[in-house]
C-alpha cells in the first residue's frame, strides 16, 4: 500500500483509527480472556482511550504499555493466541513429538486465535473524504461491540471465568501471545477449531477485518475440576512489633487484643521478606492487581514480550506519543459531527517497519510485564497522592501526623520522577543511607502513600484511584504494602522496639513539632502498652492459690478469665487441685442436702 | 432507506424463563445499537451459563423490564398463542403539519422479531395437556435436557444477532443521540392470532416505503 499518495492528514487519521482499533480490540480480548490483566473496576473518570469507539473499558492491561504499535505497518496483522496451560497428567497425543516431555512440561493448547488485520486491496479505489472515514469509524464501533459480545459467547469465556474465580486452584491457566503472524497449529488442533470471521469494514484502500478460530469443545481439558478456594490459614501471621518490628502489623491488631496469642508462633517462623509475603489484611482485589505479589514463589520473568518492542529509543518515542494522546490537554477539539473519533493533535507518522519474530510466551502464567517506570511518570503523581482529589478522604483511616505532613509535601512536589526515586530508594533499603535529609522523608512518604493505598483499596468508595495502576507500579506499591504498619511509622512505638531506629529517631523529632493525631496514636499506643505490660507482667503462678478456695469463687472466675486472657498454660497439678475443690463442693452440697432431708423428715414426724 | 428485518429463531420457553431470555436478547440487540459512549456491563444469566452485555443505562433497563412485564401479562392472558416481541428502530421525520394531523412520521429502518413459544402450565390449562399422556411434573432428566436445548438455542439466537449486526451496517442512519441507545426505538408485543398484529405489520410496511414481504 502506497502510504504517500494520499493527503497526509487523511491517511494520518485513518492510520490513527486503525491503530486505536488494534489497541481497543486487544484490550477487549485481554480483558475477557486473561484474568490477571483484568482491571477490577471501571468506575470513575473516562479517559481518552475510552472515548475511542465509545467503549469504556477502563484501564488498559499492563502488557499493552509495552507494545509499540506505532512501529507496525498497516500490512501486518495482529495475531492474538489465547493459550490454555495445563499440567499434563497423561501423555499427549501420539503425533506430538514432545510427548515424552509432556509429563515434565505443562501442556499448552491454543484455544483461540484472534486475527485483526488490514487487508490491502489494490483493485479497490481509494476511499477518501470526511464522510467516508466517519462511516468507517461508525462501522468500527459496531464491529467492536460484536467482538465484545462474541468473546462472552465463545467457550473460552467459561475457562476465563473459572480461572478468575478459582485463581490458582483451577488446575489450569490462561496465557496469551501476540505476534504479527500465527504459529502453525497442529492438524488435530485445526480440525477441532471453528472459524468465524466478522464482516470486514471497508477502509481507505482495503478492508479492516477481525476473525477468530476457536475450539468449540473444551471438555477434553476437564476444566470443571476446579477446587473451590480453600480457606487460607496464614501460618506466618505477624506478631507484635515488639518481637519483630520490621514485620507489618495488621490493622486488626488494634481491635482485638487476643491476637497476641500468635506472638509466640510468629517468633518461630522465619520472617518472610516484606516485599513478597501476602498479607492477611490485603484484599483479594489487591492481590489480583499485583500478579507479582500474588505469586511470590514464582521467579519467572514477565510472561510476555511483545514482538513490537524495539530498542529503548523507539519505545520512549512511543511512550511520548502515547502520553500526548492520552492527556486531554493535547486533545484536538471534537469534530463537528456527533460521532467522530477523538483524534489527537499530532497524527502519527508511519515509518516502515520490519516483521519481528514473535517471542513465545513463557510457561509461567505471570502476565505482568517488566516494569517500565517511564510511562508512569506522568501519571504517578495522581496515584501517589490520591488524597489530594479523593473525595472520600474522610473515610480513610486517620493518618499519623507525619502522614499529614508528607501529603502536603507530596502535593508540593508532584514530579513523578521524584516519586519513582522515593520508591526506588525505599525498595533498595536505602532509607537510612540517603545523604540528604529528604531521603527518609521521601521513603517514608512512599511507604505511607502505599499504606494509604492499601487502606484505599479496602475502604474507599472510589477505588479506581488505587486500582488505576499498572502491575509494574503495583510491584512497587505492594512492596510497601507490607510496611503499611501503624507501628513502624508511628511515633509512639515502645522504647524497646527494634524498628529501623534511624528512621524512627528522625521522625520522632518531626512528630513533636506536628499537631498530635490522638486517635491513631492512642490506639496504637494502647496496644503497644498492653503488649509491653503483658511481657513484663509477673507470672500468674503466684495467684494460683486463689483457685483453691471456695469463698473466693468469684475471684476464681475472674482469675480464670484473666488467665484465659493471658493464655497461661496450666499444669496437671492445677487441674487436680481444681478437681479437689469441685469434689469438696460436691460433698458439701450433698451433705447439706442430706441434712436438710433428715431435718425435714424429723419435722414431719 | 431499507428496513432490515431480522426474524430470530423461535424459542420454547417456560414461564419462569421468559424474563431472563427476553432481557438477554433485547439487551444484546440494544448494546449493538447504542453507539454512544457506553460502559458495558456483563450480566450472567441465572438459569443458563450465558453472559450477555448491557449498555449500563438505567433508564433502558427500566424500559425493558417494563415491556417484559407487559409481555408476561399478555402471555398469561393469551396462553394458547405464540407471542412475539418486536424491537424496532426508526428515524423521526417531521411531517408537515396539516389541518388534521400534526404527527411526526416514523421511518423504520430495522426490526427485530423475537418469537417465543411459551409452554403452558399443566395445572389449570387444558390446552396442551389434552393428550392422553398426562405428565404432571416432567422428570428431572427431561427438564435438564430441555434446559440444555434452550441454552443452546439462546446461544444460537445471540450468534444470530451478532451475525446480523455485522452483515447489515449500511442501512444505519446518522446517529442522532450519543446518550444511551443512540436511535429512537420502540418495543411492541403481539400474538400470532391477534388481528391487530397483522394490521400493525402492514402499517409499518407502508410507512417504511420498502415493504420487505412484498418484494
Amino acid at each position: 500500500m502506497d502510504l504517500h499518495s494520499y493527503p497526509h492528514g487523511e491517511h494520518g487519521r485513518f492510520e490513527q483509527i486503525f491503530n486505536q482499533f488494534l489497541l481497543k480490540s486487544l484490550h477487549i480480548i485481554l480483558d475477557s480472556r486473561v484474568p490477571m490483566n483484568r482491571p477490577p473496576s471501571r468506575g470513575g473518570e473516562i479517559r481518552k482511550s475510552d472515548r475511542w469507539f465509545n467503549l469504556v473499558l477502563g484501564d488498559r492491561p499492563a502488557a499493552m504499555d509495552s507494545l509499540s504499535f506505532w512501529n507496525r505497518s498497516l500490512m501486518e496483522p495482529m495475531v492474538i493466541d489465547i493459550i490454555l496451560v495445563q499440567e499434563s497428567r497423561d501423555s499427549l497425543s501420539e503425533h506430538d513429538s514432545r510427548s515424552t516431555l509432556a509429563t515434565e512440561m505443562p501442556a499448552e493448547t491454543v484455544i483461540e486465535r484472534w486475527v485483526v488485520q488490514y487487508e490491502h486491496q489494490r483493485s479497490m479505489a481509494p476511499q477518501i473524504g470526511d464522510a467516508f472515514y466517519k462511516k468507517t469509524y461508525k462501522k468500527s464501533i459496531i464491529l467492536l461491540r460484536s467482538v465484545y459480545s462474541m468473546l462472552r459467547l465463545l467457550p473460552a469465556y467459561k475457562a476465563f471465568r473459572k480461572q478468575q474465580s478459582f485463581k490458582q486452584n483451577c488446575g489450569f491457566e490462561i496465557n496469551y501471545k501476540i505476534c504479527s503472524f500465527g504459529s502453525p497449529l497442529l492438524r488435530s488442533e485445526e480440525e477441532s477449531m471453528k472459524n468465524y470471521s466478522f464482516i470486514p469494514i471497508d477502509a481507505q484502500q482495503g478492508r479492516l477485518s477481525v476473525s477468530v478460530m476457536y475450539r468449540e469443545d473444551l471438555s477434553d481439558f476437564n476444566l470443571d475440576s476446579c477446587v473451590s478456594h480453600p480457606i487460607e490459614i496464614i501460618s506466618d501471621y505477624v506478631g507484635s512489633p515488639l518481637t519483630d518490628p520490621m514485620r507489618a502489623f495488621p490493622c486488626t491488631l488494634s481491635e482485638k487484643g487476643h491476637s497476641i496469642s500468635f506472638q509466640t508462633r510468629g517468633r518461630q517462623s522465619a520472617p518472610p521478606s516484606p516485599f513478597q509475603r501476602p498479607h492477611s489484611w490485603s484484599s483479594g482485589l489487591q492481590r489480583e492487581l499485583s500478579p507479582q505479589q500474588g505469586q511470590p514463589y514464582s521467579a519467572s520473568p514477565p510472561l510476555y514480550r511483545s514482538p513490537y518492542e524495539y530498542s529503548s529509543s523507539p519505545t520512549e518515542a512511543y511512550i511520548q506519543r502515547n502520553q500526548n494522546q492520552r492527556f486531554p490537554a493535547n486533545q484536538k477539539a471534537p469534530c463537528d459531527e456527533i460521532l467522530s473519533p477523538p483524534f489527537s493533535s499530532s497524527p502519527s507518522p508511519s515509518p516502515p517497519t520490519k516483521s519481528v519474530i514473535p517471542f513465545h510466551n513463557r510457561r509461567h502464567p505471570e502476565t505482568a510485564p517488566m516494569s517500565i517506570p517511564h510511562p508512569m511518570i506522568a501519571r504517578s503523581p495522581r496515584y501517589l497522592s490520591p488524597n489530594l482529589s479523593d473525595p472520600s478522604r474522610n473515610s480513610l483511616p486517620p493518618l499519623s501526623p507525619r502522614n499529614t505532613k508528607y501529603d502536603s509535601s507530596s502535593h508540593e512536589s508532584p514530579s513523578g520522577i521524584r516519586s519513582i526515586r522515593r520508591l526506588d530508594s525505599a525498595r533498595t533499603g536505602e532509607m537510612s543511607n540517603t545523604p540528604t535529609n529528604a531521603g527518609p522523608k521521601l521513603s517514608r512518604d512512599s511507604k505511607e502513600d502505599s499504606g494509604r493505598f492499601s487502606s484505599l483499596l479496602s475502604s474507599s468508595s472510589s477505588p479506581r484511584v488505587g486500582f488505576s495502576r499498572t502491575s509494574s507500579r503495583l510491584s512497587f506499591q505492594d512492596d510497601f504494602g507490607d510496611c503499611d504498619c501503624p507501628f513502624i511509622v508511628d511515633d509512639v512505638d515502645p522504647p524497646d522496639n527494634q524498628t529501623s531506629s534511624n528512621l524512627d529517631a528522625r521522625n520522632c523529632s518531626e512528630v513533636s513539632s506536628l499537631a498530635p493525631s490522638t486517635i491513631k496514636k492512642s490506639q496504637d499506643a494502647a496496644v503497644g502498652a498492653l503488649v509491653h505490660m503483658l511481657k513484663t507482667a509477673p507470672a500468674l503462678r503466684q495467684e494460683s492459690c486463689y483457685y483453691n478456695t471456695q469463698s473466693s469463687k468469684t475471684e476464681f472466675e475472674g482469675e480464670v478469665g484473666a488467665a484465659s486472657e493471658f493464655f497461661k498454660p496450666r499444669k496437671t497439678s492445677d487441674a487436680f487441685e481444681e478437681l479437689k475443690v469441685y469434689r469438696q463442693m460436691k460433698d458439701l452440697l450433698l451433705s447439706k442436702s442430706a441434712a436438710h432431708l433428715v431435718s425435714k423428715e424429723k419435722t414431719e414426724f | 432507506m431499507n428496513c432490515e428485518v431480522c426474524q430470530l429463531k423461535e424459542l420454547d420457553v417456560e414461564h419462569f424463563e421468559i424474563r431472563e431470555v427476553l432481557r438477554c436478547i433485547l439487551h444484546t440487540i440494544l448494546f449493538h445499537r447504542a453507539l454512544g459512549l457506553v460502559r458495558p456491563k456483563d450480566i450472567d444469566l441465572e438459569l443458563f451459563e450465558i453472559t450477555y452485555v448491557q449498555c449500563g443505562d438505567v433508564e433502558l433497563e427500566r424500559k425493558i423490564d417494563e415491556k417484559i412485564e407487559q409481555f408476561i401479562d399478555r402471555v398469561e392472558k393469551h396462553p394458547n398463542k405464540k407471542n412475539q416481541i418486536c424491537l424496532s428502530f426508526y428515524e423521526v421525520k417531521n411531517k408537515q403539519p396539516t389541518w388534521f394531523t400534526n404527527k411526526v412520521e416514523r421511518l423504520y429502518w430495522e426490526q427485530w422479531y423475537i418469537n417465543l413459544n411459551v409452554a403452558q402450565h399443566q395445572k389449570g390449562h387444558s390446552g396442551k395437556s389434552s393428550t392422553s399422556k398426562i405428565v404432571v411434573n416432567p422428570g428431572a432428566e427431561e427438564r435438564t435436557v430441555r434446559r440444555a436445548a434452550l441454552e443452546a438455542s439462546l446461544r444460537d439466537v445471540l450468534f444470530q444477532i451478532i451475525r446480523f449486526v455485522n452483515e447489515k451496517k449500511d442501512h444505519i442512519p446518522p446517529v442522532p443521540n450519543l446518550e444511551g441507545v443512540s436511535f429512537p426505538y420502540e418495543i411492541t408485543i403481539s400474538s400470532s392470532s391477534d388481528s391487530a398484529f397483522g394490521m400493525e405489520m402492514f402499517k409499518r410496511m407502508l410507512q417504511t416505503g420498502h415493504p420487505t414481504m412484498l418484494s
